[in-house]
C-alpha cells in the first residue's frame, strides 16, 4: 500500500488520522507542499493539522486548483478554546447595541427575510500565512501556503444593519464578537473592530452562507464576517454581537496582538526591531503555485502546465510573470478571466523543459497599482508574507 | 460504522508507515489514530434540526516525562493543546523564555515566576535548539 492508498483508506475510515511525512521543508525554497500531519474534523475533509485545540487546520494546496474553496476543505483558524460547537437557531441572535438609536435582535430568519442579500466572491487570508518561511523562524502557528481560501459569501451588508440599528452622530468604531469564549477570566475575549467608515463601505458584510451552503460550525456557522481584502483576524467568526463605539475600539487583540511595523510591507529587521507598529489591515501582493505536482516529475520534450493563483487586497491583479531558471529570465503567464476584484485570479505558463535536471521555478505577480511581491521580507510576529515563491521540481 | 479492531490495524500500519520513513520512534511525535465515532454521523450529513452540533475530537500528543513537566501540563495545557508547542521549529532558551512570559503577561496565563522558568526548562528540553537547553536534542520538532 502505497502513501496516498494509506491516506485514502484513513479518509474513508473517518479515523483522525495523524500520519507523518517523511520529507522536510527548506525555508524558502520548498516543496510545492509536504503535510506533516493530517487530520479530519466535524464537517471538514482531511487537513493539514497545526493544533487540535483550538484547532489550526491548513487547506492541502491541490485544492486550490478550483477557483472557489471547498467549505470542507477551508482552513480553520481560533485563537480560544472555548469554541462553540452547538448553536440553536431558535433562540441565536444578532445583537446590535451601543451608539445607535435602536438596539436590535435579529434571528437568522430575519437576516434572511429583512434584508436583501448580496454575494460578493473574496479571498480570506490569515495574517500568518506562510509564516513557516520566515527565516529567522518565529513563534506562531507554522503555516505554510495554505491558512487561505476563496469562497463565494452571501449574506446582509453591514451598511444595511447598521442603518437598521440607525447609528448615532459621532460613531468611531464598531466592535465585533463571537461566540467563542477565553478558557481563563484572565485571558481577553477575542473581538475586533472596523471604523464606522470601512464597517458602512456597503462591502464589509455578514454572510450566512459560504458557497451556497450554510457555514461549518469550525468556519464560524452560523454568521461570519466577511471583510473584503483584509486579514482573516477581521473574518470574526460566530458573529453574535455588533456594537458602535463613540471612541476607538481598544483591547488586547488590538492594542498588543495582529501589529505590525508601520513601515513598508510591515518588514522589520531582527536585529532592529521596530518601534512604530499599526494593526494589520489590507493583504499585500502574492501569488501560490498549484501545479505542478510536489511529487511529479516532469520529462523534457514535454508542454507542462504551470498554474496557480494571485491576489491582493481587491486593486486587480493585472499582470503574474514565471521563471523557470531561478529568476534568470521571466516570461508573462497568461491570466484567467477576473472573477471579482476581491477573488483570487488564476495564471497559467506553459514550459517545454528541455533538458533533464533540478529546476527552480518562481512567480511574480503584480496589481493595478503597481504593487509587486518582495524579494526579502521579515518580521517578528510572521505576517504578511509576500515573498516571490520558489519551488524545485524534477526533469528526468 | 467501522469496528474497532479495524481501527486498531489502521493505528499499526501507521506505526508501520513512520518506521518506513528511517526513523527511530523516539524521534516522532507519539500520535495514536483514534476514531471519533460520534463525527463519523455528522460528516456527511446536516440535520435539518435548529440545533446544530458537532463533537470536536480529542487527540493530543502525550508528554514525556522531564524536569517542570507537571508545571507545564498544569499552567500550558489548560488553555490549549500541547500542539502548540510540538508544532514549532526548535526555538532557542531565549525565545521559549519569551513565549513563556509572553503567555503569562500578555496572555494571563496563571504562572508564578518560578514555575515559568520550569516551564521554560521543559519546552527547552523537548523542543529547544540543539545545544542551548539542558535536555539532550529536542525530542520533538523538526
Amino acid at each position: 500500500m502505497n502513501r496516498r492508498d494509506f491516506l485514502q483508506l484513513m479518509g474513508a475510515t473517518s479515523v483522525v488520522a495523524l500520519t507523518a511525512s517523511c520529507t522536510r521543508n527548506s525555508s524558502v525554497v520548498g516543496t510545492l507542499s509536504s503535510p506533516v500531519n493530517l487530520a479530519r474534523f466535524p464537517e471538514k475533509t482531511e487537513m493539514i493539522l497545526l493544533t487540535d485545540r483550538p484547532p489550526q487546520l491548513e487547506t492541502p494546496i491541490h485544492y486550490f486548483r478550483q477557483d472557489l474553496t471547498p467549505n470542507e476543505a477551508f482552513f480553520v483558524r481560533w485563537h480560544l478554546e472555548g469554541i462553540p460547537t452547538s448553536v440553536d437557531l431558535r433562540t441565536f441572535r444578532l445583537n446590535v447595541s451601543g451608539h445607535v438609536r435602536q438596539t436590535l435582535q435579529l434571528s437568522m430568519d430575519e437576516l434572511r427575510s429583512n434584508f436583501d442579500p448580496i454575494s460578493i466572491v473574496a479571498v480570506n487570508q490569515c495574517s500568518g500565512n506562510s509564516r513557516s518561511f520566515f527565516e529567522p523562524r518565529v513563534p506562531g502557528g507554522q503555516w505554510k501556503h495554505g491558512a487561505v481560501g476563496n469562497a463565494k459569501w452571501t449574506g446582509v451588508p453591514m451598511k444595511s444593519i447598521l442603518d437598521r440599528a440607525q447609528v448615532k452622530a459621532g460613531a468611531v468604531d464598531v466592535s465585533f464578537n463571537g461566540l467563542d469564549a477565553p478558557p481563563l477570566l484572565s485571558v481577553a475575549d477575542f473581538v475586533k473592530a472596523l471604523s464606522i467608515d470601512h464597517a458602512r463601505d456597503g462591502e464589509v458584510m455578514i454572510a450566512y452562507a459560504m458557497n451556497d451552503q450554510p457555514l461549518p460550525m469550525v468556519n464560524g456557522f452560523p454568521l461570519r464576517l466577511v471583510v473584503p481584502g483584509w486579514y482573516g483576524t477581521y473574518w470574526v467568526k460566530a458573529l453574535s454581537d455588533i456594537t458602535v463605539l463613540p471612541q476607538p475600539f481598544s483591547n488586547f487583540w488590538t492594542d498588543k496582538a495582529y501589529r505590525i511595523p508601520s513601515g513598508p510591507n510591515g518588514t522589520e529587521s531582527p536585529k532592529d526591531l521596530a518601534k512604530d507598529t499599526v494593526p494589520i489591515n489590507r493583504f499585500n501582493v502574492r501569488s501560490i503555485f498549484v501545479r505542478p505536482d510536489p511529487d511529479e516529475t516532469l520529462h523534457p520534450g514535454m508542454p507542462t502546465e504551470i498554474e496557480g493563483v494571485a491576489f491582493d487586497s481587491g486593486y486587480g491583479i493585472r499582470r503574474v510573470e514565471v521563471s523557470t531558471d531561478g529568476g534568470a529570465t521571466w516570461v508573462d503567464a497568461r491570466l484567467d478571466p477576473e472573477i471579482g476584484k476581491y477573488s483570487w485570479r488564476r495564471w497559467r505558463a506553459l514550459w517545454t523543459p528541455t533538458k533533464r535536471g533540478q529546476y527552480r521555478l518562481m512567480a511574480r505577480a503584480t496589481n493595478a497599482v503597481g504593487d509587486t511581491q518582495s524579494k526579502e521580507q521579515w518580521n517578528r510576529s510572521g505576517f504578511m508574507w509576500n515573498v516571490i515563491q520558489q519551488v524545485e521540481v524534477k526533469v528526468g | 460504522m467501522i469496528p474497532k479492531t479495524k481501527s486498531l490495524v489502521l493505528s499499526l500500519g501507521l506505526a508501520a508507515l513512520l518506521a518506513s520513513c528511517g526513523l527511530s520512534p523516539s524521534s516522532k511525535e507519539q500520535d495514536h489514530g483514534i476514531a471519533n465515532e460520534k463525527m463519523e454521523s455528522m460528516l456527511h450529513s446536516r440535520s435539518d434540526s435548529p440545533v446544530h452540533t458537532i463533537v470536536m475530537p480529542h487527540d493530543e500528543p502525550a508528554f514525556p516525562p522531564g524536569s517542570g513537566r507537571d508545571e507545564f501540563v498544569t499552567a500550558c495545557v489548560v488553555c490549549h493543546s500541547p500542539r502548540y508547542i510540538t508544532m514549532q521549529p526548535r526555538f532557542s532558551r531565549a525565545t521559549w523564555l519569551s513565549e513563556v512570559k509572553k503567555m503569562k503577561d500578555v496572555y494571563g496565563a496563571h504562572i508564578s515566576d518560578d514555575q515559568a522558568l520550569k516551564i521554560t526548562d521543559y519546552l527547552v528540553f523537548i523542543n529547544g535548539k540543539a545545544g542551548t537547553g539542558q535536555g539532550p536534542k529536542g525530542i520533538y520538532g523538526e
